[in-house]
């Protein structure tokens, strides 16, 4: 039996087209019992996320064969012609099909690099799958084998370390200069949409002090209760820096709003705890020339997107590492399976995967 | 040398080479170890130059141990410099006296007062490499560099903490240390003061530290520039200290 996968990603075709092929959670255990009474598959596993649309299935046919009919089931699930889909999806046949899974499942092959959201995804496909009795011997070790791989990858590479993020990025710097964020204040100044991922990512981390400093009064409470925190006037804010640990800054101010000689004062205030200023505004709002003042940390957006640029170098670097682990894992999955029998798969594969 | 590569690399992952480099060298001390104290038959901690190799193997030892786990082997970076200044320390003239015939376990006092200061200057030294910890990451936080937070140190706020503690438990450590000194001069010289060069030299230290920790409990003194003092003292004790004990009348009679 052959493990296979048809699909389409953010790969292979647009988002109009991915989202006339998504599989809503509820039809999938339907879509999987009719995928195996109709003989194409013993096994089935469907992906549907935002980025792609992936059947794995363990099949008796032979991979050309098998790709021909779920194409066609596939389009038949989606309500497409053929014609204008058939050069978005891809096929895989073993090896390629594992390695393709493997990857899937460290991220590899995401829209964002490394990311573990798409591992979660895959758990629930699987668990979905699993709990309709679609998945046998085949799948199940297919998928643990993937899952563990994941795990062994996230711990002994650097592909998922650090955040390609400007809001997560902020909130990493922030974990670098104080010791415990749970018990730091944030102050946003004027409030854009940036600044509020920025807050709201400081927020998942635990800040649990957030004040909202922003020219229209009413919307800075409105952003404030939405984080659990408090707004002030914002000719008011630098009553704040006594308090806060944290400060960001995107007004639309045409010139700074934070010098040096309106920060040195507030700092003796502060009794020279760290403060970590993040400014997103363009123009900026902070004269750089602060970061000369002991214990300020400053950066602004170019910063921030510099180091999650470099984050993402870096986790690009790590890809022929993680590729290599992958070969040697899908290679200890399948050779207790060459033999006669399975020698006719793996023959097919290298020819028939892969579009 | 391979670790001053290793730190201006931003201390990015573990280093296993830099943990085996100092696993062969703890390996070649734990011998040269063996080798004094089967020579002397008994363990070789009676002089300022053993006891500081003695530190010196314990460090190493402890480093090894928390090496084991992947997340704290870049210690390896700062104890492989720690360990590298005191090995110069232990070599200044004066420090490694020719032995007496049997060894003396007669003061207690002496012991106390001699484990209690050694104590004071280990700690004082561990302030010292939480201190070029904050010095390097501070650094690189206000460089903007990506090596900033890559690096595995922890949060440079609980670096200051870390400074702190370790200072303040020094200088207890030393207060202690020195409050037998009167005893001991009683006991020898009859007197309860008595002027010396090291002992002078101890006080300064003394106050030293303590003005240190008052600039930071008064005036807020925090960041870099207790970072500085705290690494520039005790860089200080090393390269003096064996200067002072030389000219000590009361160390070497």
């Amino acid at each position: 039996m052959n493990v296979v996968v048809i699909g389409l990603s953010h790969h292979t075709s647009p988002l109009e087209l991915r989202e006339r092929f998504a599989f809503a959670e509820s039809k999938i255990p339907r879509a999987l019992a009719e995928l195996r009474h109709s003989g194409i598959a013993m096994e089935g596993v469907i992906l549907s996320t935002c980025n792609r649309v992936e059947i794995y299935a363990a099949t008796a046919l032979p991979p050309a064969k098998a790709f021909s009919e779920l194409t066609e089931f596939l389009v038949r699930c989606g309500g497409a012609a053929f014609a204008p889909v058939a050069e978005a999806i891809y096929t895989l046949a073993e090896p390629h099909s594992l390695k393709h899974l493997f990857k899937v499942a460290c991220g590899l092959d995401s829209m964002v690099l490394g990311e573990t959201e798409i591992l979660g995804q895959l758990k629930d496909a699987y668990t979905l799958a699993h709990s309709h009795k679609h998945t046998g011997a085949r799948l199940n070790k297919a998928f643990q084998r993937a899952f563990h791989v994941a795990k062994h990858i996230r711990t002994h590479t650097q592909i998922q370390r650090g955040s390609v993020s400007v809001a997560s990025v902020a909130v990493e710097l922030a974990e670098k200069i104080f010791s415990s964020l749970p018990e730091r204040a944030a102050l946003v100044i004027g409030a854009g949409d940036m600044s509020e991922k920025v807050a709201r990512a400081l927020l998942s981390r635990g800040v649990k002090n957030i004040v909202i400093a922003g020219r229209s009064l009413e919307r800075a409470e409105r952003v404030a209760r939405e984080f659990g925190g408090r707004a002030v006037q914002f000719e008011n804010w630098t009553r704040e820096f006594g308090n806060i640990d944290i400060a960001i800054s995107s007004t639309s101010a045409p010139n700074y709003i934070l010098d040096r000689a309106k920060l040195e004062p507030l700092m003796k205030l502060r009794k020279h705890r760290p403060l970590l200023l993040i400014d997103i505004a363009v123009p900026r709002d902070i004269d750089p020339a602060v970061n000369f003042l002991e214990n300020v940390y400053l950066y602004n957006v170019d910063d921030l997107q510099a180091i999650a640029d470099d984050y993402l170098k870096q986790r690009k670097e790590e890809i022929r590492v993680c590729e290599g682990i992958i070969d040697e894992k899908v290679k200890l999955l399948i050779e207790p399976q060459v033999g006669p029998r399975a020698g006719a798969h793996l023959h097919v594969a290298p020819d028939s995967g892969g579009r | 040398m391979y670790s001053v590569f290793l730190w201006r690399k931003g201390f990015r992952k573990d280093d296993r080479a830099n943990y085996f480099l100092i696993l062969a060298a703890f390996g070649l001390h734990t011998t040269a170890m063996i080798d004094r104290g089967f020579s002397i038959n008994s363990c070789p901690v009676h002089n300022l130059f053993e006891a500081t190799l003695f530190i010196a193997w314990t460090i190493a030892a402890a480093y090894l141990v928390f090496g084991v786990f992947q997340r704290l082997r870049f210690l390896g970076v700062f104890a492989s410099h720690v360990l590298f200044f005191m090995g110069v320390f232990a070599l200044m003239p004066a420090l490694d006296p020719p032995r007496m015939a049997a060894p003396d376990f007669s003061g207690t006092l002496i012991s106390l007062h001699a484990a209690l200061i050694l104590l004071a200057i280990g700690s004082f030294g561990l302030s010292a490499v939480a201190a070029l910890m904050f010095l390097t990451e501070e650094h690189d936080l206000k460089a903007h560099k990506f090596t900033a937070i890559f690096s595995l140190l922890p949060p440079i706020q609980r670096l200051e903490r870390v400074m702190n503690s370790l200072l303040l438990c020094g200088i207890f450590l030393f207060t202690a240390g020195l409050t037998i000194s009167p005893f001991l001069l009683k006991q020898k010289y009859g007197v309860w003061f008595k002027n010396d060069p090291l002992l002078d030299y101890s006080v300064f230290i003394w106050l030293f530290y303590l003005g240190l920790l008052t600039s930071r409990w008064k005036f807020g003194q925090g960041g870099r520039r207790f970072a500085w003092s705290t690494a520039g003292s005790f860089a200080f004790i090393l390269l003096t200290f064996w200067g002072f004990l030389l000219l000590s009348q009361i160390h070497h009679p």
